[in-house]
């Protein structure tokens, strides 16, 4: 199952440590979002099993001061 | 959804992440594969009893490795003749407190590694290293792998009890080769994973094509891999060919179930992101410039087909000298079989009919359905349909998997 992990931080996306996601073979893509007046945000799309390891991979990234939204991708 | 229920899912989770960081941890301090394995098993057993009435602790692949670890410094006591490593562990239990730290060990790296060289070692069967790359690597449960493989659940537990005493007699070091070992070594743990991959693109038995959990999990372990050994252009190779036929999935069965040949797919469906990781990694391994191995050029045929946004798109003279390439390294009538098909889409079927006639009488394609397959394509094409009903009929006898079963007796009613 895919999942797209929003991210709205005030630090940019490649300075939150995602490689936890890359070295566990899951991270499929990332990128930056245009910044807004809330702040710098980007997003991780992972390939995981279910939601609940969607939610624990992205628990254990440091992400300080973050919202971050986890939505599952609509498989075609 | 209750509470434990959540619990529950967070536990299976967390098991499935952290399993193999934690069997691996354990591993380097017992230098037993097998004690490393049942000590994380009862650590699991431990956080089922405990978490849902405590709670899943902030850090719970630290609570796991430090759980399991308590386990093996008692079943080691009971050894006596153990007392070295008693200590030893006990040190690093008393530096390690469940709550603290940052993961299991972002460290864990030569560990993991040292894991997937253990669980693919060459003394074991294929089948053991199948078994055991899956239970200590994917954190699939016992169930899982049997289903998954059509198999009973005692059927592979007693494969993996076996290869664990297999290892534990042989005394197989749990450590990452080095020099000339670890070509041969890495070998045999880019077929487990690749043997993982196939078993769900085309699977042998049962009724469906493909059991895509198999194919998730093998490339997820490709991936990881690729992570932990980057100047290994095999590796990367391996991965681009999972990436790229994994891309294909979706357009590889029709509404029914059967099987869609390649050429007939619809590429709308194919997953352009996957393709992409898939050249990416290709582009890894040329990177690398290491003399192409037989996942590099298996990757490189997959790629002509990648970057054709049309079936008629396709580079089949490129394919046609990528499989003599491939034919030099890994010697193989199913290769020439298929280098058979590049040349008829190159040159017309009579060029690839030529080459089918030749290699027919080899052994290793005695009973292999594609053989009459292919063969009955190319009669068809040159409008024997007479000789090519019978290749259809013949190959639909041989193959295992129903739904081809079917594809192949249609094309066998549709010469007439």
């Amino acid at each position: 199952m895919r999942f797209m992990v929003f991210v709205r931080s005030p630090i940019p996306l490649a300075a939150l440590h995602g490689e936890a996601l890359v070295r566990a073979g899951v991270l499929l893509d990332a990128g930056d979002l245009v910044p807004d007046a809330c702040g710098v945000s980007g997003y991780w799309l992972i390939d995981v099993r279910d939601a609940a390891e969607a939610v624990e991979r992205v628990k254990r990234i440091h992400l300080p001061a973050c919202v971050v939204e986890i939505r599952q991708v609509a498989v075609v | 959804m209750g509470a434990t229920t959540s619990v529950h899912r967070t536990i299976d989770a967390v098991w499935r992440m952290e399993s193999a960081k934690v069997i691996a941890a354990l591993a380097r301090y017992t230098r037993d594969v097998g004690l490393a394995e049942e000590m994380a098993q009862d650590a699991l057993v431990a956080a089922l009893e405990q978490w849902p009435a405590e709670g899943v602790p902030r850090n719970p692949g630290a609570w796991l490795t430090t759980t399991a670890k308590r386990r093996a410094i008692d079943q080691i006591r009971r050894r006596e003749n153990l007392h070295r490593k008693v200590e030893e562990i006990g040190r690093e239990v008393k530096e390690a407190t469940p709550d603290a730290g940052e993961g299991v060990d972002d460290e864990i790296g030569d560990d993991l590694l040292s894991l997937i060289f253990t669980a693919c070692h060459p003394v074991l069967g294929t089948e053991a290293r199948v078994a055991l790359t899956l239970k200590m690597l994917g954190g699939l449960k016992t169930e899982e792998i049997a289903r998954a493989f059509l198999v009973s659940e005692s059927t592979v537990a007693q494969r993996i009890v076996r290869a664990k005493k297999a290892l534990a007699e042989a005394g197989v070091p749990f450590e990452v080769p080095e020099g000339p070992e670890l070509a041969t070594r890495l070998a045999s743990v880019l077929e487990v994973l690749y043997l993982i991959f196939n078993e769900g693109y085309s699977a042998t038995g049962g009724d469906h094509w493909m059991r895509p959990e198999l194919c998730a999990e093998a490339l997820r372990l490709g991936r990881v891999l690729a992570e932990l050994a980057p100047k290994e252009a095999e590796v990367h190779g391996l991965v681009a060919l999972m990436e790229i036929q994994a891309s294909r999935s979706r357009a590889r069965t029709g509404p029914g179930g059967e099987p869609v040949l390649l050429l007939e797919q619809d590429r709308g469906k194919w997953d352009w992101l996957l393709i992409g990781r898939g050249l990416k990694a290709l582009e890894r391994a040329e990177a690398l410039h290491q003399p192409p191995g037989p996942y590099y050029v298996q990757a490189a045929l997959a790629a002509c087909h990648g970057r054709a946004r049309r079936a008629e798109d396709t580079d089949w003279q490129r394919i046609a000298a990528l499989y003599q390439v491939l034919g030099r390294i890994s010697p193989s009538p199913i290769v020439e079989l298929n280098r058979a098909v590049a040349l008829s889409m190159a040159f017309g079927p009579a060029a690839g009919l030529a080459l089918v006639d030749e290699i027919a009488g080899e052994k290793a394609l005695q009973g292999y359905h594609l053989l009459p397959s292919v063969r009955g394509d190319f009669l068809v094409k040159l409008g024997r349909t007479k000789e090519a009903k019978a290749e259809f009929e013949k190959a639909a006898a041989l193959t295992r998997n129903e739904r081809e079963k079917v594809l192949l007796l249609d094309r066998a009613a549709a010469c007439g």
